[in-house]
């Protein structure tokens, strides 16, 4: 949404924008992509973009799970989410950085921590292609359409609120990037029969099949507690979980596997002793 | 005309909604369902005067589309990959009864190895069942060629259905400016549907009746002649669209730099975008490169590819599927096409379950067409595989 209400931000200043997004297996709060080009002329490039002039993290927890600014060009920028000013916000490169806390204006203004309008209008403050007038209307838009003028209206205070918010420095470069190992057989080393499970590569379990290298226990914004001694041992926890986060002990006491557990909940809500309460945040 | 920012899903609906279709029989699938969310969205809002009929499988939805189509009025459905698969059996109903419904089909790979990016695998087999086919590269072009369709398949001197294929996200899901006609430009344009036949208690018909072998080769051929006589009505009506509405897409096929190509690369969909950027790219290096874009596999056009290869010293063919220990669909119609000029034809596979097709990609096939013109290396190259072929 916020990539295509770019695009249609800079349409609205005369150029030619395209906008896209990458699908895997998305859901609302779990990791995703979207490109966007903007160019004064038409736009015949359909691929990817490997290397984008600008980066726009939403949300920071991600700097410590992927390497977002893996491709980003030296003399690039950089908007983040985050409550950490720019020369805090350590993207392994050092270039220009717009910080703003993003989550915070939402939350003001918009009742709920959805970052996308807000972000724009920092975008607007990182560049002089697009600006927070277009952003605005833009905005009014894409928003109004779908959710109402009301909608539209208040999506694009937002954005002038973060505009105004945002803060412009430079980011640090202390970690490295570190690119995610891959597994990429070729034809020949792909198991037969669409049956993929875990292949070991130098140790490490990889693969479309695979869930070790996806974490979607990142996802999470409630966490289950365990209280054991509550626990009758029924196994219905452990049935019901969709992503089998639940392993049984020998004796039927379970355990959690945080690194996969996505907080949905359903086990604390099957659970007939109370042995599993939902606690608010990503950690314990 | 309006400017508007729109994917490829939605630009199809709004043209749907120009074309004022009267029945959308749908079942949703990915990447198809910004379609149907969209024209049901424009249908609740009142914004168009249609019937919009949940459908409880694809099967069905194109069954309700036969049926409402068959009472004689505008009907347009929507699927992809499995939902295109599941809708096969009814799908050749249509064409045999002369039926004009317009589908759009967002190609997207057909399972197992499921997946829900771009792949003709989905539609490429059903290029047997009489429907037309059309392969748009952007979301304009699948705005237009919605609008064209109509007036193609609506033709009396047609009057076939046809289904516009665009590509998983690269198109469906990709925003991009789209000029949106005015409703009475296309109005204009596309006059009211005149059905060939109507269920009409006054006036009983049976339509899709039993044959027996004493008639159903006449019948078939018939309809054989018919998809023939499409290809020139698709030119006419392209031509006329251009003077409508200011711009036009060649027709059957599109040349790209080929006035004096000497090796030429033959794509569909939204693959000829980025293969443009490699020929400008190689051109600047001095390279004789040139573009055909296959705007139609059904019909197909033998006669316009035969014209416009005329002097190329080698051609490649693109496909994004390939029928197994065969070659790409595309490649076998062209090579068919093009056999009496004898230049060397080579087919290239790649973008296979959606993998990213870059300018790279392109400029290796060229490098293969140019290499073939002097020794035949091989037929068929797969493009990005991992692994020796
Ligand atoms: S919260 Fe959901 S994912 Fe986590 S353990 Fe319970 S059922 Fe499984
Ligand atoms: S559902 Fe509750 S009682 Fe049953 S095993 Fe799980 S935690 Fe224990």
């Amino acid at each position: 949404m916020a990539a295509q209400t770019i695009a249609e931000a800079a349409i609205y200043e005369g150029l030619e924008a395209q906008a896209f997004p990458f699908f895997g297996a998305e859901r609302r709060g779990a990791p995703v992509m979207a490109f966007c080009r903007i160019d004064d002329k038409k736009i015949s490039v359909r691929t990817q973009v490997y290397q984008p002039d600008m980066l726009v993290v939403m949300d920071e927890s991600l700097l410590d799970i992927e390497p977002v600014a893996d491709g980003l060009k030296p003399n690039g920028s950089a908007v983040v989410n985050t409550k950490l000013s720019p020369d805090k916000v350590d993207l392994g490169i050092r270039v220009k950085c717009v910080s703003v806390d993003a989550t915070t204006v939402a939350l003001e203004m918009l009742k709920a921590p959805i970052v996308n309008t807000a972000i724009l209008g920092a975008m607007a403050k990182a560049n002089d292609i697009v600006t927070l007038e277009s952003i605005k209307k833009a905005i009014a838009s894409r928003f109004g359409e779908h959710l109402g003028e009301e909608a539209g209206r208040i999506n694009a205070a937002a954005a002038q609120a973060a505009y105004d918010r945002a803060v412009l420095g430079e980011s640090a470069a202390q970690r490295p990037i570190v690119k995610k190992r891959a597994w990429t057989p070729t034809w020949q080393d792909i198991p037969p029969g669409v049956a993929l499970g875990q292949a070991d590569m130098n140790g490490l379990k990889v693969g479309p099949g695979s869930a070790f290298q996806v974490r979607t226990g990142t996802w999470r914004t409630r966490t289950p507690r365990y209280l054991r001694e509550k626990c009758v041992r029924c196994a219905k926890c452990w049935f019901i979980c969709p992503d089998a986060a639940i392993s049984r002990e020998s004796d039927d006491h379970i355990q959690i596997d945080y690194d996969h557990c996505k907080g949905c909940g359903v086990c604390a809500s099957i659970c007939p002793a109370k042995a599993i309460e939902m606690a608010k945040g990503a950690k314990l | 005309m309006t400017i508007k920012v729109l994917s490829g899903d939605h630009a199809v609906a709004y043209a749907v909604k120009l074309c004022r279709a009267d029945v959308i029989p749908a079942y949703p699938i990915t990447p198809q369902t910004l379609i149907i969310e969209k024209i049901s969205d424009f249908v609740n809002d009142g914004e168009m005067d249609a019937t919009f009929m949940p459908a409880d499988s694809e099967h069905s939805a194109m069954s309700m589309a036969i049926g409402a189509e068959a009472t004689g009025v505008r009907t347009f459905t929507a699927t992809a990959s499995q939902g295109l698969a599941l809708m096969h059996e009814m799908l050749y109903v249509a064409p045999q009864t002369r039926l004009p419904i317009v589908m759009a089909n967002v190609n997207r790979s057909l399972g197992a190895g499921s997946g829900i990016w771009a792949e003709y695998n989905d539609s490429m087999p059903e290029r047997e069942s009489g429907w037309m086919q059309a392969y748009v590269e952007d979301s304009q072009e699948a705005l237009d060629t919605i609008i064209q369709a109509y007036r193609i398949c609506e033709d009396p001197r047609v009057m076939l259905p046809m289904m516009v294929c665009l590509d998983a996200f690269v198109l469906s899901h990709t925003v991009e400016k789209v000029l949106v006609p005015e409703q009475a430009e296309v109005d204009s344009f596309l006059p009211r549907f005149r059905p060939l036949n109507v269920l009409d208690p006054a006036d009983p018909k049976f339509i899709n009746i039993a044959v027996s072998p004493a008639h159903s080769m006449e019948m078939r051929y018939q309809l054989d002649h018919q998809m023939r006589q499409a290809a020139p009505m698709i030119n006419l009506i392209d031509e006329e669209f251009g003077k409508h509405f200011g711009r036009r897409y060649g027709g059957m096929i599109e040349r790209y730099r080929m006035s004096d190509a000497e090796h030429a690369l033959i794509t569909l969909g939204s693959a000829t975008s980025t293969a443009r950027v490699a020929v400008d790219q190689l051109r600047a290096q001095g390279r004789k490169v040139g573009l055909i874009k296959l705007r139609y596999m059904r019909p197909f056009p033998h006669q316009e590819i035969q014209e416009a290869v005329k002097g190329v010293k080698a051609l490649g063919v693109f496909d994004r599927s390939i029928a197994l220990n065969g070659f790409g669909p595309v490649f076998t119609e062209v090579r068919n096409s093009v056999y009496r000029q004898g230049m060397p034809v080579t087919n290239h596979i790649a973008g296979i379950g959606g993998r990213d097709l870059t300018i790279p990609t392109f400029v290796q096939m060229f490098d293969k067409i140019e290499q073939s013109a002097n020794a035949l290396e091989r037929e068929c190259y797969w493009h990005g595989l991992r692994g020796e072929m």
